[in-house]
């Protein structure tokens, strides 16, 4: 377009909008390029379709207003916070209305992501040097905790995954939520807080620490040395369910268990409320049946002892009957009945016994005893 | 009950019974007394998973300021 300057007496003169057309046609010419600097003034807000933030110098303290179309900046999915370095992409423009120059941005990058990545090994090192990595280290989940501690974001989906499955399998669990920041600087330190903060609770048996998906750097803040440390050092067994199956943030190798999703986590710090039923209701069946053979058994020699005891007597009766048969028989060996049996006979004289034919004189009545009666005689 | 025992020392507790009674060389007082205490402790379980539902609390924020 061409911008003409009206005449005043001997100059030329621009009015502003033909001037900043002309100054904007001109910047439109400058090639793309890459400009380093740190993200001050974000300002992100889900109605306004540009997303405004100012780069700056930090050595020299310069400033570069930057804007980008918010869907492309979102697509990014980079979560920019105040005080990052980045790399900005861009053209310069100039905004006509206001006479602003300003970096129109294609991308943006977090820099220094490779040196992140170093950085988070020599600490994955030296963490697991120490030993806090350990596998003596892990401690057992409780069965049946007390409270529960989850740390989560005000991420709906990840704590949601986490209630759910923890009141569905365990209705009368208790969950103490410590809602923090889930990503960003400010997250580990917050994250270390909340931890703590849930710590001090008396009835506290196990904590999870839960967060959904995110890019590798919304993930950092669970590698961060402060809060890696955290949860080793945490009283109680901490269970973290970070990130996707395939992220390895470095406190989950801190913690005394990692589970794949946040639903993963709630499963592992509650037991199925049905499945204990059924435990504790067999170990009652099998306590009365314990119970039951024990009485049936102790009855059973009850029963024994009082047969014994009430044959007793009827058998000491037996005994002392035969015994009373036995002497009956050797009397009756001795009775002189049985001789007489064989034919001898007592005589009598009046009441004695003859014993001596001197004892009698003819005459003389005698009784005669044989084995059937008596009879009397006479002495010739 | 005295003081009162975690649900885990409880059901462990109820377990070792059932396994002395299944053992079979219990006395009869010793059988009776081992059930009635195993009664209470199932009734003691029972109650633990049956008491009132659970509660989800929010911690007081931790940082309660919104990102901006």
């Amino acid at each position: 377009m061409k911008i003409d300057p009206v005449e005043r007496g001997e100059r030329k003169v621009y009015s502003v909008a033909a001037f900043n057309r002309g100054v904007r046609d001109w910047v439109a010419r400058l090639p793309t390029v890459w400009v380093e600097g740190e993200v001050t003034e974000l300002r992100h807000h889900a109605n306004w379709q540009t997303v405004f933030f100012t780069l700056k110098d930090p050595a020299e303290g310069a400033c570069l207003a930057v804007t980008m179309p918010r869907g492309q900046f979102d697509a990014l999915r980079i979560d920019l916070a105040d005080g990052e370095r980045v790399h900005v992409f861009g053209r310069p423009e100039l905004f006509e209305q206001r006479g602003d120059l300003r970096l129109r941005a294609l991308t943006v990058e977090r820099f220094g992501l490779g040196d992140h990545l170093a950085a988070l090994e020599r600490l994955k090192r030296k963490l697991a040097a120490e030993g806090l990595f350990a596998a003596a280290r892990k401690r057992p989940l409780p069965r049946l905790p007390r409270a529960i501690g989850l740390v989560t974001g005000n991420d709906a989906a990840a704590k949601r995954d986490v209630l759910t499955t923890i009141v569905e399998r365990f209705p009368p669990a208790r969950v103490v939520v410590a809602e923090t920041y889930v990503q960003g600087p400010r997250a580990a330190p917050a994250i270390v807080d909340a931890l703590a903060a849930l710590c001090r609770l008396p009835e506290l048996d196990v904590v999870v620490v839960a967060r959904g998906g995110g890019s590798f750097e919304d993930l950092l803040p669970f590698s961060d040395e402060r809060l890696v440390r955290a949860v080793a050092a945490c009283p109680v067994p901490v269970v973290t369910a970070v990130g996707h199956e395939q992220d390895t943030p470095l406190c989950d190798l801190a913690a005394d268990v990692r589970a794949s999703t946040p639903t993963a986590a709630g499963r592992l710090v509650v037991p199925d409320v049905r499945e204990l039923h059924a435990t504790l209701g067999r170990s009652r069946a099998a306590l009365e049946r314990g119970t039951r053979r024990t009485l049936d058994r102790e009855r059973q020699r009850l029963a024994t002892t009082r047969e014994r005891l009430t044959r007793a007597p009827a058998l000491a009766l037996e005994r002392k009957r035969a015994a009373l048969n036995h002497a009956a028989a050797r009397l009756q060996a001795l009775s002189p009945r049985s001789t007489l049996e064989r034919g001898y006979a007592i005589v009598r004289s009046g009441d004695d016994l003859v014993r001596s034919s001197a004892t009698v004189a003819p005459g003389d009545p005698l009784r005669i005893e044989v084995a059937d009666g008596s009879f009397g005689a006479r002495v010739e | 009950m005295s003081a009162e025992p975690t649900f885990e020392a409880a059901q462990r507790e109820l377990e070792q019974i059932v396994e002395r009674l299944e053992r079979g060389q219990t006395g009869l007082d010793e059988a009776i007394a081992l059930w009635e205490r195993g009664e209470e402790l199932y009734r003691f379980c029972l109650g633990k998973l049956d008491a009132a539902h659970g509660r989800i609390e929010e911690l007081a924020r931790v940082a309660t300021e919104t990102p901006t």
